[in-house]
């Protein structure tokens, strides 16, 4: 009893200490831009006065933040600390407030992919504060230009994917790697204008379609993609001038799908129906890949070739107000409707920014343009989002697009064929019916059963060789049975699953604004436990070795439950260092070479061999 | 064949030009630069080339063969 009490002071007394050791709640986050909120009551035009001498002032241009902002009179500027002085300084009484736009998201979705991040605001419940705390929000710098990607809903799918592992082959003009596509990976794909590999951009065109699909994201440059994990394909069909054959068109479908393409864009059209054509998107087709075209922007009643083919999803255009695009086609062979932007003149507000090429100059340049061409990669995106959510054949793809859109219930000309694009309600209703890990702490927390800030890292454990431990330990234990005949009990399981991997699912468990380590040494082994504080994977030797298991035995074996846990320990220690020798050798001192591996080796041998001299003992006494 | 119309710049991409009839727009494929100028009224000479798509998709596409400025 005594020990006991002991033992829980001990353990209290390091909690406490752990607790009290962390440096405090006021984490101090990053923001390179400030958030303004004019007081509603100053009047629109005085606003506008003070917009313009801010921008005049500080050489910075404030932006709505969003769609929702007008009404709340919510801007943005680029800035620092500085700024965020002069600001309060001279603008204190026109607004309700003036603070850093802190990058909450950036960061995360950045370094924890692998990750799930469970903040105690509800995503998609409240859209104005979404924008504000979701962990979606990128931090390219003119994000806040692209209401295209806020129409479509992007972000909610970001929570869940960001295309991974999905191919999209970009059939057009060729693209270009500008700076903004730096990050984006691309596959081999082929010029079929000028028949060579390289297939970069002389016209613009291609290169921010591609912009579109996968512009590199989050790397605080320029603007955002929509599924800005998958791969590039670059495939040139068209020429600078912007047009080029059905005949090249039809091998590039080939192409894409013969080399591992998932999805195909094509943001062109015209000429009449070909044979060559339809059966290039037949054999893609059958070979799983969703194909996308724009419907066409001559503002006829049919869309074009080849968007009208049945097994082409035709996308037509929409505007930042969600209407119909005068020059977008509609009726026959439109799909589904997607942000295709309107510009009116030298105003490009209204247009889809993204980065390409300047064909002048050969440079890049942030260009916002017009058109189904622009629609189309939205929904090649949304496609990759769905097929990287599980969903592979392209029948199914398109009804779960078609299905998750938002429907205009009145559209007797077929405007918006299943209505606006949703990437959001896409990606959830793909992976409806798949329970996922993440589903199951959402509907923990959407049940009230947890309500903390807390995030789990998918990628920290890795799974198989802690199953091998603790089956490994289970196996010997099993096997030391058939010699030395023992009761299974609780204590003997807590001591296998302490000596071979721990609790090792807490691993990955962070609750937010707390050390982590704790969860970290819960989520370790015996032998782990050396090296869960600092958080690496070296073994430490003292801990991974024959020593604490011997202590343990020693100290136990004349109690009658205690020395359960520690026989099991032992053998779980035995098997935990097995697999380690086996699979990832590396010891603090020793390397991760043969001489590790013996070290190992040996002291799994150790263990066996104490955990065969305790039971004998003891299986004896009985 | 030959058609009537006006020439007018369409801003799709990096922009294009059209020749616009009274029902019709078609897309100018290989136009001269003495026909790229906003406004003209011109009759072309040319072939819709119905193996042709291109990133515009205003309209058939018109090959140019040959062009003649109307008053």
């Amino acid at each position: 009893m005594m020990k006991r009490f002991f033992l829980l002071c001990l353990f209290l007394i390091g909690l406490g200490w752990a607790v009290s050791g962390f440096s405090g709640l006021a984490a101090q986050g990053t923001y390179d831009s400030i958030v303004l909120d004019f007081r509603e009551e100053i009047g629109q035009q005085s606003i506008t006065n003070q917009i313009q001498a801010i921008a005049q002032k500080y050489q910075v241009i404030p932006y709505l933040n969003s769609e929702f902002s007008p009404e709340d009179n919510i801007y943005i500027v680029r800035g620092d600390k500085q700024l965020l002085k002069s600001l309060r300084k001279s603008l204190g009484k026109n607004t309700e407030y003036i603070e850093p736009n802190y990058i909450y998201s950036a960061n995360y979705s950045a370094k924890f992919d692998n990750g799930v991040l469970y903040d105690a605001v509800p995503p998609y419940k409240n859209i104005s504060q979404d924008s504000f705390f979701s962990s979606s929000i990128p931090n390219d710098p003119f994000y806040g230009q692209q209401w295209n990607l806020r129409s479509i809903n992007v972000e909610t799918a970001w929570n869940e994917t960001h295309g991974e592992g999905v191919t999209v082959a970009v059939i057009d003009t060729g693209v270009s790697q500008v700076p903004d596509l730096k990050d984006t990976e691309f596959v081999g794909g082929y010029d079929f204008v000028n028949d060579r590999a390289e297939a970069s951009d002389d016209n613009g065109h291609g290169t921010h379609v591609a912009g579109t699909v996968a512009q590199s994201t989050n790397n605080g440059y320029g603007v955002a993609g929509v599924a800005y994990n998958a791969k590039i394909m670059p495939l040139k069909v068209l020429s600078a001038g912007g047009g080029g054959t059905i005949a090249d068109i039809a091998e590039a479908i080939k192409f894409a799908a013969d080399n591992g393409a998932d999805v195909i864009n094509m943001s062109l059209g015209g000429g009449g129906e070909s044979q060559l054509m339809q059966e290039a998107i037949n054999y893609a087709y059958n070979k799983g890949v969703v194909i996308v075209a724009a419907a066409g922007n001559s503002g006829e009643n049919a869309a074009g070739y080849p968007a009208r083919y049945p097994k082409v999803i035709g996308v037509a255009a929409l505007d930042p107000t969600g209407n119909k695009t005068p020059y977008s086609n509609f009726g026959a062979g439109v799909d589904i409707a997607a942000p295709g932007g309107l510009t009116v003149g030298e105003n490009t507000a209204g247009g889809i920014l993204q980065e390409t090429i300047d064909p002048e100059t050969g440079g890049s340049t942030f260009a916002a343009f017009q058109g189904t061409s622009m629609a189309s990669p939205h929904v090649a995106a949304i496609a990759a989002l769905v097929k990287a959510s599980g969903i592979t054949e392209p029948e199914d793809v398109a009804r779960v697009i078609k299905e998750s859109a938002r429907k205009v219930e009145e559209d007797p000309l077929n405007h918006f064929g299943a209505g606006h694009v949703d990437a959001g309600s896409a990606v959830q209703l793909a992976l409806k019916g798949q329970i996922t890990f993440r589903d199951f702490f959402r509907w923990l927390r959407d049940s009230g059963y947890l309500n903390p800030r807390f995030w789990i890292d998918g990628g920290a454990v890795a799974l198989l060789p802690k199953l091998g431990m603790v089956v490994g330990s289970y196996l010997l234990a099993w096997f030391l049975r058939n010699y030395f005949p023992f009761q299974w009990s609780f204590s003997m399981m807590s001591g296998l699953v302490a000596g071979s991997s721990g609790l090792f699912f807490l691993r990955g468990f962070y609750i937010f604004d707390l050390p982590q380590w704790p969860m970290r040494m819960m989520g370790s082994s015996v032998p782990e436990l050396g090296n869960a504080i600092a958080g690496n994977s070296l073994l430490n030797p003292i801990f991974a070795s024959v020593l604490i298991p011997a202590i343990l035995v020693v100290l136990f074996l004349g109690h009658s439950t205690w020395k359960w846990i520690a026989i099991g320990t032992t053998i779980g220690v035995a098997s935990c260092l097995t697999v380690s020798a086996v699979i990832s050798p590396a010891v603090w001192g020793l390397g991760s070479g043969i001489l590790a591996q013996g070290f190992l080796g040996v002291n799994a041998l150790l263990c066996l061999g104490l955990a065969t001299l305790a039971l004998k003992a003891e299986t004896r006494t009985v | 064949m030959k058609v009537q119309g006006k020439i007018e710049h369409k801003g799709f991409g990096t922009g294009t030009w059209a020749l616009v009839t009274d029902n019709k727009t078609y897309e100018l494929k290989d136009a001269p630069s003495d026909l790229k100028k906003k406004g003209l009224k011109v009759e072309v000479n040319g072939e819709v080339r119905e193996d042709v798509m291109t990133t515009a998709m205003i309209g058939p596409v018109l090959e140019v063969q040959s062009f003649e400025v109307m008053d």
